[in-house]
Order: structure tokens, then C-alpha cells, then sequence
């Protein structure tokens, strides 16, 4: 179980240097090709979700979750790019293992489309938002996410590469050639919107992470579940 | 009453709407774009008179206008000189190439409107069951408490409200504390439902064996006819593009526009591929109309 994991980690972290490079290599026809790799990548952890057998406690909680995930833009409706989905992720990969972050991570970006539409962006909302949680998932036990200034760190970071992830497919289209000064330009222009991203995230972590964390761990406990990880 | 292209089994229309992102990604040759762009328009306004398009086309118009601007400025292949702009010379081809990739942006995301449209939820759903049971199970479970947890936010919106508590007005910093204090309010209350729902679930047999489900969809005989004929037609694109046809050869020679010789043969299976749903929607308004003239 932990050594298939581990080649799970290693096969994905390859696919995604692919996926960063292949401009250098192909940007001809980059926006299939990162497609290709894209659902490559992550097509792994899909099948391994898929094979395993929950109890219906788990599989409805695991549900509940992506659904606050997704309906958690509606009280911030009222700020622009402020949202707590990826504080929602992230919180639920520190506390229910790595496995069920990226579940709740796609799921969000699943859930949420359903409702506002599908597009180019929803299998790079789902990369992205999977990604997160399941790195939070990996490093739970680590000094990182064990203290405050460690996730906060995190959520910045990961904040910004939600918004470059994103915009990855757009500018190699754009450009077709590897240049970096249209690079940096227009990820200047998606600046400020990752910044609240990452600046809102640092925020809900700050405040919220402890009693969010306390109340999944005593869910946890209470009914026993996902007590592998 | 189910008619025209949403009456076609979803693993056909989902082929089709593979076919044709995975073409406009392929064929860089602006009259195919420019005839595919029209196609995807026509088949939007087919659907719903264009309302969805509506509210995408800011969006969409934002996009065209920023690639075919940025495009000449950075990009510098080619030979044949328009202008110069702030000292850097803008090339003919770079302006073509960012027409067409303007167009396929363009029409990738207005056959996504339609593509919403047709392709609803509980289409795309049945789809998912077929490969991914368990993803499909989670994911309509989640849709599902979607509008009730937002039913519930709402109620306790109200209550905080009443209390005194503000999501409209005061500091960012206040709006976002008092929207997160709901949340968990929200949290606690539906992990303790997820539960409960998980517990009725188990009582009615959940897990026991394997999972029976509800076929809403048949293939029929006029869906195995679509897709061979939409598998043919993309089978003699694809052919077509491995030999460099519909492709506009920009370098070392920029390749003229028109059309020439056999590749008229690619642009009509390429216009047959894309218009497929309205040529459907077509024969069902002749039908119409024959049965008129018929009374």
C-alpha cells in the first residue's frame, strides 16, 4: 500500500515536469498534448479511488464535503476571488489523509462546474484542486502542516499556482513560442487575482484551520472513520 | 418531448463533442475555423436562439481581441512585414496565426455552451457510471446536497442577520469572518446529517452487493448510425491532416488561403462533422413543414 503510493507520487510528479516542459518540446500543438498529460497524470489516483471499497460513511461524508467545498462561494459571493474551496481542500486533506483530499478536491471542481458550467478550465480546475489536497494529505505529518506559520505558507503558495495552472493552457496557445517576456506579462495581468487568492487563503487558515481541524478530528474519533490514515 | 440532437444516446453526442474540440485544435487553416466558427453559431442559435452564447460573448469577444492583439507583438516568425509597431515589425503571418487561434478558442468555448446545454447533467452522469461507478455515486450524492446546504445557508444567514451580523456591508476583513462563522456553523450541522444519510443508506443495503442501476438510455439504430458516420467522417480528417491538408503552411513559404484540389473534399467532411446536429434539427423542420403542406 504505502510503496504503490509512493510510485503513484513519483509517476505524477514526472507527468507534471512533462506537462511544464512540453512547450519547449511541442508547442505546436500544446494545448492537446498538456490535455493528454494533464489527464495521464491523474487518471492514477482516479482508478485507485475507484477500486476501493468505503463504507457508506465514508463515501457520504467524503460527498458532503465536496459539496461544502462548492457551495462555499455563496456568503462570499460579495468579494471577488475570495473563497474558502481551497481552505475547505486543504483542511480536509490535513485531516483526512491525502487519499480523501484530492477526492474532495476533484469533487469540488466536479460539483461546482455542474451547477456554473463546463468549460476548457473544469479538468484543470480538477488537476489543480486534486493536487492541492492531496499534497496537504502527504505532508499532514509533517512539521509543515503541523503549525500555523507552515500552512499558511502552504495556502499562499498554492494560491498562486491555482492562478498560473490556470492560465498555463491560455499562454502557451497565445504565444506558441517559449518567451518569456510574454510569460511574465501576462501573468502580471492575472496578478492581483491570484494575490486575493493566496492573500484569502492565509486568511482562512490563520482563523479558521484550528476549530475546522478540531471539529473533522472529533468526527473522526466519534464514528471512526478513515482510521487508516 | 425529447427532439432532434438531445434525442441521440449521450456516448454519441459525448464522441461528438471529442471530435470536434480535438479538430479545432487540429486544423489551423482559417477557412476551416471560419466555417466551423459559423457552423458552432448556427447550432447555438438552433438550440436556444443564442441566449446562452449572449452571456458568454463578453467573455469570448475579451479573449479574440487580446490574442489577435498580443499575438503579432510577440510572436516574430515570417517574412512579409506589414508594419512596424514601437520598432518591432509586425509580420503577416504572426496576424493570421493569431486569427486562427483566436478562432479556435473562440470555438471551443462556444461548443462548451452547447455542449452544457445538451449534454445535461444527468447525461454526463450516466456516462460517468458506465467507467467510474464509485466517482459517479460520490458525485451525484454531492450534487445533491448542494442545494440543501445552500437552503441551509440561507436560513442561517437570515437568523445571523437578525442578530446583527453583516455580509453586504463593513470591512473585507468582517464580511469574510462573519461568511467563514457560517461555514462552520454549516460544517458541524451537515457532518452530523452526512451520518444520519450514511446510516440509512447501510440500512437499505448499501455495500451489500453490486450496485444495480436505473438505464434511462438505449442505443438505438439511428445512434450506431451516427457514430460510424461520425467516426468515418473524423477517420477521413484525420487521414487528410496527417498529410498536411487543412493546415495553413506558414514557414518557410507562407501558403495561400484558398482552397485547392482535394482538399475541397476535407473542408465538406469537416463542415459535414460540425453540422451534423443541424443537419438533424434541419430534417426534423422539413418534416414539420411536409406535414403542414400535408393538412
Amino acid at each position: 500500500m504505502a510503496r504503490s503510493r509512493e510510485l503513484l507520487i513519483t509517476l505524477s510528479t514526472i507527468f507534471l515536469i512533462v506537462l511544464v516542459s512540453a512547450p519547449l518540446l511541442s508547442a505546436r500543438h500544446y494545448m492537446l498534448f498538456s490535455l493528454l498529460i494533464l489527464l495521464i497524470s491523474f487518471i492514477p489516483f482516479v482508478i485507485r479511488f475507484a477500486k476501493q471499497n468505503l463504507s457508506s460513511r465514508e463515501l457520504v461524508l467524503l460527498a458532503i464535503l465536496g459539496a461544502i467545498a462548492a457551495v462555499s462561494r455563496v456568503p462570499f459571493s460579495s468579494l471577488p476571488s475570495v473563497q474558502p474551496t481551497t481552505f475547505v481542500i486543504i483542511v480536509t486533506g490535513i485531516v483526512l489523509g491525502p487519499q480523501s483530499g484530492f477526492v474532495v478536491g476533484v469533487l469540488a471542481a466536479i460539483v461546482s462546474n455542474l451547477f456554473l458550467g463546463q468549460g476548457p478550465w473544469t479538468p484543470w480546475q480538477m488537476y489543480s484542486w486534486g493536487m492541492i489536497g492531496l499534497v496537504a494529505g502527504l505532508l499532514n505529518n509533517r512539521w509543515l502542516m503541523k503549525n500555523m506559520i507552515g500552512r499558511c505558507i502552504y495556502g499562499f503558495i498554492v494560491g498562486f499556482l491555482f492562478g498560473w495552472v490556470m492560465n498555463l493552457w491560455f499562454v502557451i496557445a497565445v504565444i506558441q513560442e517559449f518567451d518569456w517576456n510574454a510569460i511574465v506579462l501576462y501573468y502580471s495581468a492575472s496578478f492581483w487575482f491570484d494575490l486575493a487568492h493566496a492573500l484569502s487563503n492565509v486568511f482562512f487558515i490563520l482563523l479558521f484551520s484550528v476549530p475546522w481541524i478540531k471539529i473533522l478530528e472529533r468526527f473522526k474519533q466519534k464514528y471512526g472513520i478513515f482510521a487508516e490514515t | 418531448m425529447v427532439r432532434g440532437i438531445q434525442s441521440f444516446h449521450p456516448f454519441v453526442l459525448l464522441v461528438y463533442y471529442v471530435l470536434i474540440i480535438i479538430g479545432l485544435m487540429l486544423y489551423q487553416h482559417p477557412l476551416f475555423l471560419l466555417g466551423a466558427l459559423f457552423l458552432i453559431g448556427t447550432f447555438n442559435y438552433i438550440l436556444d436562439k443564442g441566449r446562452e452564447l449572449k452571456k458568454w460573448s463578453f467573455m469570448i469577444g475579451m479573449m479574440i481581441t487580446f490574442i489577435i492583439l498580443l499575438t503579432p507583438i510577440f510572436n516574430r516568425r515570417g517574412d512579409q512585414i506589414l508594419f512596424h509597431f514601437f520598432e518591432q515589425p509586425i509580420m503577416l503571418e504572426a496576424v493570421i496565426q493569431g486569427i486562427m487561434i483566436a478562432s479556435t478558442l473562440a470555438g471551443i468555448l462556444a461548443i462548451f455552451v452547447t455542449f452544457n446545454i445538451v449534454l445535461t447533467p444527468d447525461k454526463l452522469l450516466y456516462l460517468f457510471s458506465k467507467v467510474l461507478p464509485q466517482w459517479a455515486l460520490l458525485t451525484m450524492l454531492s450534487m445533491r446536497f448542494v442545494p440543501l446546504l445552500i437552503r441551509k445557508v440561507k436560513e442561517m444567514m437570515s437568523i445571523q442577520q437578525v442578530k446583527g451580523l453583516s455580509f453586504n456591508q463593513g470591512s473585507v476583513h468582517k464580511r469574510a469572518k462573519n461568511g467563514m462563522q457560517i461555514m462552520q456553523m454549516l460544517l458541524t450541522n451537515a457532518l452530523e446529517d452526512s451520518i444520519q444519510a450514511a446510516d440509512s443508506m447501510s440500512a437499505r443495503g448499501y455495500g451489500l452487493q453490486k450496485r444495480s442501476n436505473y438505464n434511462a438510455f438505449k442505443m438505438k439504430s439511428k445512434d450506431w448510425l451516427t457514430l460510424g458516420s461520425l467516426m468515418g467522417s473524423s477517420i477521413i480528417l484525420l487521414f487528410g491532416w496527417a498529410k498536411g491538408y487543412g493546415v495553413l503552411q506558414l514557414g518557410p513559404v507562407l501558403e495561400t488561403i484558398m482552397l485547392s484540389g482535394s482538399e475541397y473534399i476535407y473542408f465538406m467532411t469537416w463542415l459535414f462533422l460540425i453540422g451534423f446536429p443541424i443537419l438533424t434539427e434541419g430534417k426534423e423542420v422539413i418534416h414539420w413543414k411536409y406535414y403542414q403542406w400535408k393538412m
